[in-house]
């Protein structure tokens, strides 16, 4: 670098990059863009996006280093310049960090408001038996669904609500018939009210009619095929098909604005 | 002379009253320009994390993309060419005006220009393909190529992206044709090339997005 000459110290003391080393740095610079564009012909899986990030920084490595003179400059405007990409990182962490872990936190929560199997009726039910369909639960379901669930699932019920785009897993498309997590049934429905699954949260704060209701609607929505509860399965739900009012079976029954306040107090 | 026309040669040209001598007001200009690069690597660093966001949570979205070919990596990697290019001429305005090589100095600010301009050309071909196509964003989105609903979140993050870093370029190219007036006035020399040397860092910086955009968009599926 035998390019800075001394006489005009006075002034702007500068190292001057030489054109031998401004020409091999952007000799780097062109090789480089080649070997990145030769890498991506190959599928290395997971290892194609890693050796990508590794040859574009070296680059830009190169570029801060020479074209913009960090290498000669005062380390200070280097550590001014680091700082941006510490913060960038921590953006990065921060973000994952939340959005990753969302579901859990869900569950976790709801789990500690709501003990299980008290999640129950605070209301009596107005049918006889909530757990079989009539037109009556269908519409309420349908307003229900307007109100509470379209958000996410999307007013047909396709899971694409505008909120869709921000969840993992996706929400259930209604309209398609297969790949249940919890089945078709409608206690199988009304169960994943009750607990959540996933990115969606319990809705185990709706009373036990609502949520049929909402089941009932929901079961609509798709192909007609899916199957009927049984004995079994309404028993498995913690319905006694014998008595009336449906829920939860009786024991445990603490009305969850109770629990939501108790765990508030306690700390 | 320096007053009226604001134009003073470098041999004449004396520091701001509140710095001690030339060289001090050029470090505290040039610090001055890398903490605006931290802005800029902070607000670029919004759309690289919404990239990456997007990445995780649609792995389905990248392979469609890649796989349908719905952007031209030649044309990437054209940029990607024109673009260092570009530095590397910056660079030797740079160093040109260090070493009073006037006539350097404004032939590789020119080049610097026209490779810019050959940069938003290519841009606009990209552009112009994907607006006549109807790959576009959101609800935009209507390519008889391909129906998904990945894909329209992509030219969403891909428009965004390099529309921004394009304005950037604009920017350059008119700052840059600032220099050059400046320079044909003989303004910049061994003792004063403060304006080329930040102007040097931001039009690195612009490369610097260039290079990771090019793999992120182009190349990685």
């Amino acid at each position: 670098m035998s390019d800075h000459h001394s006489e005009h110290h006075s002034d702007q003391q500068h190292h001057v990059l030489s054109n031998s080393m401004a020409a091999r740095i952007f000799g780097a610079l062109l090789v480089l863009t080649v070997v990145t564009v030769w890498v991506a012909q190959f599928d290395l899986g997971a290892w194609n996006f890693t050796v990508a990030m590794l040859v574009a920084s070296v680059k830009a490595t190169l570029v801060c280093l020479f074209f913009m003179g960090l290498k000669y400059d005062h380390k200070e405007n280097t550590v001014i310049f680091s700082t941006s990409f510490i913060f960038m990182t921590i953006f990065m962490i921060l973000t994952f960090g939340d959005l990753l872990t969302r579901g859990d936190v869900y569950v976790k929560d709801m789990k500690k408001i709501i003990p299980d199997g008290a999640v129950a009726a605070q209301t009596k039910s107005k049918y006889e038996s909530p757990w079989l369909s009539n037109a009556e639960l269908v519409s309420h379901g349908k307003e229900l669904f307007a109100a509470q669930c379209v958000t996410c699932h999307g007013a047909g019920g396709a899971g694409n609500g505008v909120a869709a785009a921000g969840l993992n897993p996706k929400p259930r498309n209604f309209t398609v018939g297969e790949g249940w997590k919890n089945g078709r049934k409608a206690s199988a429905i009304f169960g994943t009210l009750t607990k959540g699954l996933n990115s969606m949260p319990a809705f185990a704060s709706l009373p036990p009619d609502d949520r049929w209701a909402l089941s009932h609607y929901v079961r609509t929505l798709g192909p007609h095929e899916s199957e009927k509860d049984s004995a079994d399965d309404l028993k498995k739900a913690g319905i006694d098909a014998s008595g009336s009012g449906g829920g939860s079976s009786g024991e445990k029954q603490i009305p969850v604005d109770a629990a939501i306040e108790f765990m508030s107090v306690s700390g | 002379m320096a007053h009226g026309t604001g134009a003073v040669s470098h041999l004449e040209r004396h520091h701001a009253h509140h710095f001690k001598n030339g060289h001090e007001e050029f470090e505290a200009c040039k610090q001055g320009m890398w903490i605006f690069l931290v802005t800029e690597v902070l607000f670029f660093s919004g759309m690289f994390v919404a990239y990456a966001v997007l990445r995780v949570f649609y792995p389905d979205m990248m392979h469609d993309v890649h796989h349908h070919k719905i952007l031209d990596w030649r044309m990437g990697a054209l940029n990607t060419v024109v673009l260092i290019t570009s530095s590397w001429t910056m660079a030797r305005a740079v160093s040109s005006s260090q070493r009073g090589e006037h006539k350097n100095t404004v032939g590789f600010l020119w080049a610097t220009l026209l490779l810019a301009g050959v940069f938003l050309v290519v841009k606009y071909f990209e552009y112009s393909h994907k607006i006549h196509e109807h790959i576009l964003p959101g609800a935009q989105y209507a390519y008889e190529g391909l129906t998904t609903a990945k894909v329209p979140i992509f030219m969403s993050v891909y428009f965004v992206m390099t529309g921004i870093h394009g304005l950037h370029v604009v920017i350059g190219m008119g700052i840059i044709y600032y220099l050059i007036r400046r320079a044909n006035r003989n303004e910049f020399g061994p003792k004063y090339f403060t304006p080329v040397e930040i102007t040097g860092l931001y039009w690195h910086f612009v490369d610097l997005v260039w290079i990771y955009l090019f793999p992120l968009l182009y190349l990685v599926g």
